[in-house]
């Protein structure tokens, strides 16, 4: 290597390790505090102290049941994912391989949807969908379900605009061949898209399972009963008191943050694997 | 390719199906619920309201309150008064965010919907009109359990509309000055100093504590300007007259609060913080010499307790330039109302009308687990209100705390406290900043005007 | 193209569409019409465009759209060229520890927003951990008030957005990077290409898609930014409302005061017109001649 590329390539671990260093410390922090008592966290201790074990008993026997709504959260996220996977990632191939004017006119009016801010919506959705109850399918979607929570995630603009712009790199050329094979469009979607599109995906199942645990504001109106709180509800219930105790709160927010760091880590392979099957020359 | 569609629909269905299989708890609590409420309503109709007869076995009542270790204790230690003499009944007591019962309660009640509403809800002073007013239908009449005397009467004018009582009082906000006494003693001062003073003494001896200690003597959050609340409250003023419309520009106690929260600023004895926690942890860690604010920061003031028996209360500061302002004022508290529509009113009147609205076992018991300070008249002098706190050198806290909530000047929060606060929270710190008092005040005016009319 | 194509074209599509005209446009479209209403909760009176007219005269609203402004303008070019930057240098199979320095940054997204909050809040408090460094360093000689000093507060903001969304715009970066072949960097290497000229003449342009993309998405997420203001400063959108954007105004117009559905409705169009203007503009400048 030149003496100037050593330079640069210096440069770019000093600055990656720096910009990874601030990334990591605020977490890093948040599992020291995890381990301290509630009133060193507010003194902003730095050092890992002995109450681990406390705060993890506090969180067992908190009125709140945190590990039920994990699992509410869970199966909201999974669920979300996997179906937007299929439904979002279908219309984003669609409006670029099936390109007509038509077509791109609805997507732009798609993208409008995108702009309007959720708060705006609450009420109205909520409005509607206090009258789903007495429907007979829609009554999987009714107020209080995890369905009414699923079904507003699983179709959005993000994830279609996503796709369809992931679709223009991908080589058209491909779909031609298939076609010549005698393979069908749905099959073409699947066998021949998706195993080469892998890397989207992973991106996408990425922000979606993170932006569906994270989620706060609709499940805060949707879901009703304690039984069917999330995560994300119990958490900021506990944060939200005259003297919240910070060590407890600590804890289930680094077990509540691990689902999201799993699921990328699985999946962060895969951005950089490459397209598989590509065209070459 | 119609076998695929086929396919990726029944595995939708499925999955579906899996996730509502997940709800059938829920599903059945809900059939639970209206069919006790459909009894519980039968019931209402036939016979006139008996507290004795209301609870029906079986039934399920809600309770909505935040703060784990204060508001669901309360109601914890209630419910098991309750239950030793109603064992049929079960309570639920449901912890969430205030901030999250308010989003819920709006988007539920403007859209008439009760699903997942509790039966009892607490609801802030300082929210409570604006509810009655935008949903005054909603909310149960407690004339049966609750009258004016029970109470201080600073607490049953919020929870009254057109002379009805639709909630029970619950804790006292109760403004008092929380201060270190070793920190006034090196200042020079002793603590018969801060009985009953003005805000003027007041700035004073923080001149001469950061002086000689180099703390300062407060905090002040300029998005939070409770300290000018509790001026206007101690002088029986408030952001809106007696008839409800916005005064800020002719409104002379809030002049009078505005100069001398500028003059605290311009003598550099406060902190400026911003969020709970930081102050908290202002006095926590010794930073400041004094906290003004509810009698229930006295928990937060325990915390530390390296600083035990160096800390006393006194009276709540007055205002020497307004001859209405006494040593009194409130700051917070909250009551407890009942959803009437949700299903079980007379089972929800009767549990608070056994217990926070008469028993002084439960305030007795309250004042040792959490520090409460009742508004029970009846509660005033419970025992546990005569122990001495070792943490305030000894003082008994509670007899005064009880006995300055009985002085704290009648206010009517009206109904747009929080919008109209944060309109005038500019205009403080515009006025903190330089700016033309009266001018700065004809502004706000017009723009606080604006906010509320509807 | 044929129309037995086209017809199930139209299949991948349609579920999509079904699910968004319910879900986001019959409710936008409502809001739209209790927009031109106006009363507390429920008494809703028909009043033109008199919500949209009070706009002009609310000081809040003012406030909110400029901080709303300040923050898009600044922050999302820092973070857009930010994530590009650490893509780039990351995509290089030659660096070492490339998964861990991904995770690393990654983290900060899936940080839930409560832990954040309170990690943010306590770092920056005025005795906290960022003031003592700099302090230690000599870079300052007060502790700054970070939260409750109008101008640092916006800084902590745009701190804030910055670390914890960089992460995820370097996701998408390197996943569009995928779909560059490496023997065109590596003709051009043999052709004496820098790393900044391969940056700037082979990675920009054929991630423009991905860059289009996440630009609109970031002025999209900025202009309706409200989960990072309203835990940073507690609910307040403080300090007397320098950092208040306007979801968060419209949030405190739906719960916070007494709620008025139609102004709130109000407000939240102009948002929606604001990122019907800013996303055209980029689109048409960004978007690939078809």
């Amino acid at each position: 290597m030149s003496k100037r590329s050593k330079i640069v390539r210096a440069f770019e671990y000093l600055f990656l390790s720096i910009v990874a260093f601030i990334s990591v410390f605020p977490f890093f922090w948040m599992i020291i505090a995890a381990t301290n008592k509630s009133v060193d966290v507010t003194r902003g201790a730095m050092l890992p102290g002995t109450y681990l074990i406390e705060n993890v008993k506090a969180l067992m026997s908190s009125s709140l049941n945190y590990f039920n709504a994990f699992k509410n959260s869970l199966i909201i996220a999974v669920v979300t994912t996997a179906l937007a996977m299929v439904i979002s990632s279908a219309a984003g191939y669609a409006f670029e391989i099936y390109k007509t004017k038509v077509k791109t006119t609805i997507f732009n009016i798609i993208l409008l949807s995108m702009m309007i801010p959720f708060a705006a919506l609450i009420v109205p959705l909520f409005r509607m969908f206090t009258k789903f109850k007495n429907v007979p399918i829609l009554s999987f979607f009714s107020l209080d379900t995890q369905g009414s929570v699923i079904i507003i995630a699983v179709a959005t603009a993000f994830l279609i605009f996503f796709f369809r712009q992931n679709t223009k790199t991908f080589p058209k050329e491909l779909v031609e061949a298939a076609r010549i094979d005698g393979l069908g469009e749905f099959r073409i979607f699947t066998k021949i898209y998706m195993p080469t599109m892998k890397s989207t995906y992973a991106a996408a199942i990425v922000v979606t399972f993170m932006s569906s645990w994270n989620n706060y504001m609709w499940p805060l109106i949707a879901l009703q009963s304690d039984s069917n709180r999330t995560l994300q509800l119990i958490i900021a219930a506990m944060g939200a008191s005259y003297t919240p105790d910070y060590g407890m709160i600590m804890v289930a927010v680094v077990i509540a943050t691990i689902p999201s760091a799993l699921i990328f880590f699985l999946m962060q392979k895969q951005f950089v694997a490459g397209m598989t099957g590509s065209v070459k020359g | 390719m119609k076998k695929k569609v086929l396919a990726a629909l029944l595995a939708a269905t499925m999955v579906f199906g899996l996730a509502a299989c997940g709800n059938n708890s829920s599903n059945e609590t809900t059939a639970d619920t209206t069919a006790a409420a459909s009894a519980e309503t039968s019931a209402d109709t036939s016979a006139p309201t008996d507290e004795t007869t209301a609870a029906a076995d079986g039934e399920t009542i809600t309770i909505w309150a935040w703060d784990e270790s204060f508001n669901i204790v309360a109601a914890n230690r209630a419910k098991e008064i309750y239950q030793a003499e109603n064992p049929g009944v079960n309570v639920e007591v449901v912890t969430m965010a205030q901030d999250d019962i308010v989003t819920k309660l709006n988007t539920s009640l403007s859209s008439g919907s009760y699903d997942g509403l509790p039966d009892i809800v607490l609801i802030e002073d300082y929210r409570i009109q604006g509810y009655l007013t935008s949903y005054g239908d909603e909310f149960a009449d407690l004339s049966s359990i609750v009258s004016a005397d029970d109470f201080a009467s600073y607490k049953t004018g919020v929870t009254q509309k057109d002379g009805v009582m639709y909630g029970v009082p619950f804790d006292s906000g109760v403004a008092a000055t929380f201060y270190r006494t070793d920190l006034i003693e090196e200042a020079g001062y002793t603590q018969a100093d801060m009985e009953d003073m003005t805000w003027e003494k007041y700035i004073e001896i923080g001149k001469a504590v950061k002086e000689k200690t180099g703390k300062n003597m407060l905090t002040l959050d300029p998005s939070d300007i409770g300290q000018i609340r509790m001026m206007l409250q101690s002088a029986g003023a408030w952001y809106t007259d007696a008839d409800g419309n916005v005064t800020l520009a002719d409104n002379q106690a809030l002049k009078d609060a505005i100069t001398i929260y500028k003059s605290m600023v311009e003598a550099d004895i406060a902190t400026q913080i911003s969020g709970w926690d930081p102050f908290v942890g202002a006095f926590n860690n010794g930073d400041v010499a004094s906290v003004i604010t509810g009698c229930w920061i006295a928990s937060s003031v325990k915390n530390a307790e390296d600083q035990s028996g160096n800390w006393a209360v006194a009276a709540f500061p007055k205002m020497e330039a307004n001859s209405s302002s006494v040593n009194a004022s409130s700051i917070g508290g909250a009551g407890w109302y009942v959803l009437k529509n949700v299903g079980h009113e007379a089972t929800a009147v009767d549990f608070l009308g056994k217990t926070f609205a008469s028993s002084t076992d439960l305030m007795n018991q309250l004042a040792a687990d959490i520090n409460l300070v009742s508004t029970l008249t009846a509660a005033e002098s419970v025992e546990n209100y005569s122990v001495g706190d070792e943490f305030f050198g000894g003082q008994e806290v509670f007899n005064d705390f009880a006995a300055w909530t009985q002085e704290v000047p009648t206010v009517n929060y009206s109904l747009h406290t929080y919008a109209i606060e944060s309109i005038v929270a500019e205009a403080v710190q515009a006025i903190v900043d330089g700016a033309d008092m009266d001018e700065t005040l004809a502004d706000y005016q017009a723009q606080a005007e604006a906010a509320v009319a509807q | 193209m044929n129309s037995k194509l086209n017809r199930k074209a139209w299949l991948f599509i349609i579920p999509s569409v079904v699910l968004i005209a319910v879900f986001v446009f019959y409710p936008m479209i409502q809001a739209f019409f209790t927009s031109l209403q106006s009363g507390m909760a429920n008494n809703l009176e028909f009043a033109g465009l008199a919500n949209y007219k009070r706009l002009f005269n609310d000081s809040t609203f003012k406030k909110a759209l400029f901080n709303t402004i300040l923050y898009l303008v600044i922050q999302v070019p820092i973070m857009i060229i930010l994530a590009l930057v650490i893509s780039s240098m990351l995509n290089d199979k030659k660096l070492k520890g490339r998964g861990l320095f991904r995770t690393a940054i990654f983290l900060p997204c899936v940080t839930s927003l409560v832990a954040y909050s309170i990690i943010f809040k306590s770092l920056f408090a005025n005795d906290g951990f960022i003031n003592a460094v700099l302090m230690n360093l000599n870079i300052i000689s007060q502790p700054i008030t970070w939260i409750a000093d109008k101008f640092y507060a916006r800084v902590l903001i745009i701190i804030a957005i910055t670390w914890r969304w960089t992460g995820y715009n370097m996701v998408f970066y390197l996943s569009g990077m995928q779909g560059i072949d490496d023997s065109i960097y590596e003709a051009a290497a043999i052709d004496g290409a820098t790393g900044f000229q391969k940056f700037k003449s082979i990675t920009l342009p054929l991630l423009k898609p991905i860059i289009l993309f996440t630009t609109i998405n970031s002025t999209i997420g900025t202009l309706q930014l409200f989960d990072e203001v309203y835990n940073i400063t507690s609910g307040k959108g403080g300090p007397a409302n320098a950092t208040i954007t306007i979801s968060h105004y419209i949030y405190n117009l739906l719960f916070r005061y007494q709620p008025n559905f139609g102004y709130a409705a109000a407000v939240s169009y102009v948002i929606v017109i604001l990122i019907m203007i800013l996303s055209f503009i980029q689109m048409k400048v960004g978007d690939d001649k078809e």
